[in-house]
């Protein structure tokens, strides 16, 4: 990128040199007021004399010459929106215009030197052609046609794109629930009991193991406001946890499709925990225990892992440092 | 020296649930100085004496637990028990001293006051 602020001075008025350098020299055809030269000195790079040029982290300028603030803190600006268009001007600018050109997506507006295409529209009557001899040979119809049906309410409008479904909302992890954090089961068949936190799922579950061998807690999900993260922490960035997400640890329910279901029959139908569930446990336990192992604290660590926790007389969770 | 004593566990393990809530008493429903709104009910909890100790036990759950005559049949459990449960949670602090307001699915009975009302561990947040 060339800086040329002196030649755009000069070449207030010409066209002709902007076709070889870059699209940020504004096309003026009459005399350039200051605050427009100001920017384009900031827009078109080193060298050029700026009072404030910064760079975003990108490599581009930013454009800094009119700035906004807010007053107070409380979301109002100085300026209003189309205040601060007008003050940066930006409509002036070639950058901008090819910005917005892409952005609506019209490809005929292109850098500087070419010249805005009307778009072609299509005039509004065609000409058909008729059959049998006393009917003219053509008709004029309409390109668009009326529609053959109007509502008469309006119709129900369909969830907005913006809107996203619950599946689709960011999940979100308390700080403290890392993997490889040792965490309280604070409900649940195994409250009381310390885990370790294997991963984080895509559905906003922790998963969890204790290891198994150690406490009797499972490879399974449960969800993080029934857990208080500690600040022990293991370093389990060598377990394989690939393989391990929601689907996997999804119950799989027997399709009930006769009505045969016997009244009586109060019996529910026990899940059978499979073989691939039993090796999986295995494989993440021995790669935990590894970790429990190469930790500093390894004995201390696995009888940690054994002992339960619990409240007594004088002990108050809110005073005590998990 | 406990620490080092390893636990040794059996078959279903029969190593005992220690408490995981904390001691709550309940002291009355909301009220001024002539009219009580049940829908409310004041807790103090145990070793909670002042208002800024109160923010960890917000939102966490709370049960009042108690017996009746009848056998009825409780969940997670295959044999019928003569305890009960009325779920609550703890909702905002309640003066400066540590109380705490909390609301029941249905209205605590007033039986209820003075007795002791478990204010669990979660929903957790730290």
């Amino acid at each position: 990128i060339m800086s040329t602020p002196s030649a755009k001075t000069a070449s207030a008025g010409s066209k002709t040199k902007t076709s070889t350098t870059t699209t940020t020299v504004v096309k003026t055809t009459t005399t350039t007021t200051k605050a427009p030269q100001q920017k384009l000195a900031t827009t078109l790079g080193a060298g050029a004399k700026v009072k404030k040029a910064k760079t975003t982290p990108s490599g581009k300028k930013a454009i800094n010459a009119h700035s906004n603030r807010e007053l107070g803190s409380n979301g109002l600006m100085r300026f209003s929106r189309g205040r601060m268009f007008r003050r940066r001007a930006l409509y002036r600018i070639d950058k901008w215009k090819g910005a917005q050109a892409k952005l609506q997506g019209d490809k005929t507006k292109k850098t500087t030197g070419s010249i805005q295409k009307k778009k072609q529209r299509r005039s509004a009557l065609t000409k058909k052609p008729v059959g049998g001899d006393r009917n003219g040979k053509q008709r004029l119809v309409q390109t668009k046609r009326t529609p053959r049906y109007y509502p008469t309410e309006e119709r129900q409008k369909k969830f907005s794109v913006k809107r996203k479904r619950f599946g689709d909302h960011p999940r979100r992890f308390r700080s403290t629930l890392t993997p490889g954090s040792v965490v309280i089961l604070v409900a649940g068949k195994h409250a009381g009991k310390r885990a370790v936190v294997v991963k984080h799922l895509s559905s906003g579950l922790l998963l969890i193991t204790g290891p198994h061998k150690v406490n009797g807690v499972p490879l399974r999900r449960i969800n993080q406001i029934y857990v208080i993260g500690t600040s022990t922490k293991l370093d389990l960035s060598s377990v394989k946890i690939d393989k391990l997400d929601d689907k996997f640890f999804k119950r799989v329910r027997s399709a009930k499709k006769n009505a045969e279901k016997d009244i009586f029959d109060s019996k529910k139908e026990k899940t059978q925990l499979s073989d691939e569930r039993r090796q999986t446990q295995r494989d993440i336990d021995t790669a935990v225990l590894a970790a429990i192992k190469a930790h500093s604290d390894s004995r201390l660590l696995r009888r940690y892992l054994k002992s339960r926790f619990q409240l007594w007389n004088g002990v108050l969770p809110h005073k005590l440092k998990f | 020296m406990t620490s080092s004593k390893k636990v040794e566990k059996p078959q279903g393990s029969y190593i005992k649930k220690g408490r995981l809530y904390v001691k709550a008493v309940f002291t009355g429903f909301r009220r001024g100085k002539r009219n009580q709104h049940e829908n409310t009910a004041l807790l103090k909890l145990d070793g909670v004496n002042a208002r800024r100790e109160t923010n960890f036990y917000l939102g966490k759950r709370c049960a009042y637990v108690y017996k009746a005559k009848n056998k009825t049949l409780v969940p997670g459990q295959k044999r019928l028990n003569r305890v009960r449960i009325l779920w609550g949670k703890v909702t905002r602090a309640h003066g400066k001293s540590g109380a705490v307001r909390a609301k029941f699915r249905r209205n605590l009975p007033p039986k209820a006051l003075g007795r002791r009302i478990r204010v669990m561990l979660y929903p957790s947040r730290i």
